[in-house]
């Protein structure tokens, strides 16, 4: 096994993990924590995968404004910040079509070729110049949607509308 | 540096943190925590086109998956900022975040 390859096993471990954890601990708190650590992970695997500009985007979009924002939303909605959620059941059901889905997917997945081909390195320079020319509408539409979105959430949170 | 990493490996992550996020959203009643579970589920989505993307036959098309999942991240967090601004106005008309009791459309 290559150092690669443990690296690899060892933050796939830990995401699975702290994905887990952030949906069952009982402190909303503990969940920003792990589902923060969960969004570094990720990032340190795009970095294994040499895909720079998008552990860095990883990094700042989702480690840091997503998790404010989710702080931020439970910050506003509860009194006590450390005050624990009710326990909510497993339920068999749920967790059934959970490892129902797993399965299926896993499944699936072994029927496909296994190619141990060597995954090309691109430099960041190149995705972003090719995020302004060749993909520009893209980055466009994602613009709008975002501008959209925003004129969306302050009419939301506006006061006193009707 | 990244010889040796498997399809296999990254194909069963994915899969597993959509099992995890599906799991999330089907049992978790806070609302804080329907938009975790989500996001975790993209966040599996996004992987699988951060690691094809490498293997792309040519350079040109092979920034195909990491644009795309650079729109994705951005779309994702535009998804958290529309939750968000909903959690808002769901706790000013009911006094909870819980979706087991928002029962009406309108708030």
């Amino acid at each position: 096994m290559s150092l690669a390859e443990a690296a690899f096993v060892l933050l796939a471990l830990v995401a699975v993990v702290t994905a887990l954890a952030a949906l069952l601990v009982r402190e909303l708190v503990h969940t920003i924590m792990w589902v923060a650590i969960f969004f570094v992970d990720l990032a340190l695997i795009y970095f294994l995968l040499n895909a720079t500009f998008l552990g860095v985007l990883q990094l700042g979009v989702y480690a840091g404004a997503v998790t404010v924002l989710l702080l931020f939303g439970i910050m506003v909605t509860r009194k006590r910040i450390f005050s624990r959620e009710a326990a909510t059941g497993l339920g068999a059901g749920p967790v059934a079509l959970a490892l129902l889905a797993f399965l299926f997917v896993l499944t699936a997945v072994g029927e496909l070729p296994q190619g141990e081909s060597v995954p090309i390195a691109y430099a960041p320079a190149a995705l972003s110049a090719a995020l302004f020319s060749t993909y520009g509408p893209w980055v466009l539409l994602l613009g709008l949607t975002m501008l959209t979105s925003v004129s969306g959430a302050i009419y939301l949170v506006r006061e006193g509308r009707e | 540096m990244t010889a040796g990493l498997s399809e296999f490996g990254f194909l069963a992550l994915s899969a597993a943190l959509l099992a995890v996020g599906l799991f999330g959203v089907l049992t978790r009643r806070n609302f804080v925590l329907l938009l975790i579970a989500i996001e975790i589920a993209m966040n599996a989505a996004i992987l699988n086109f951060v690691y094809f993307a490498g293997f792309a036959p040519t350079a040109a098309s092979g920034l195909d998956g990491q644009a795309t999942a650079v729109v994705l991240i951005g779309f994702a967090a535009t998804e958290v900022a529309v939750g968000l601004a909903i959690v808002l106005a769901l706790n000013r008309a009911r006094g909870s975040i819980n979706v087991a009791e928002a029962t009406e459309l309108k708030l």
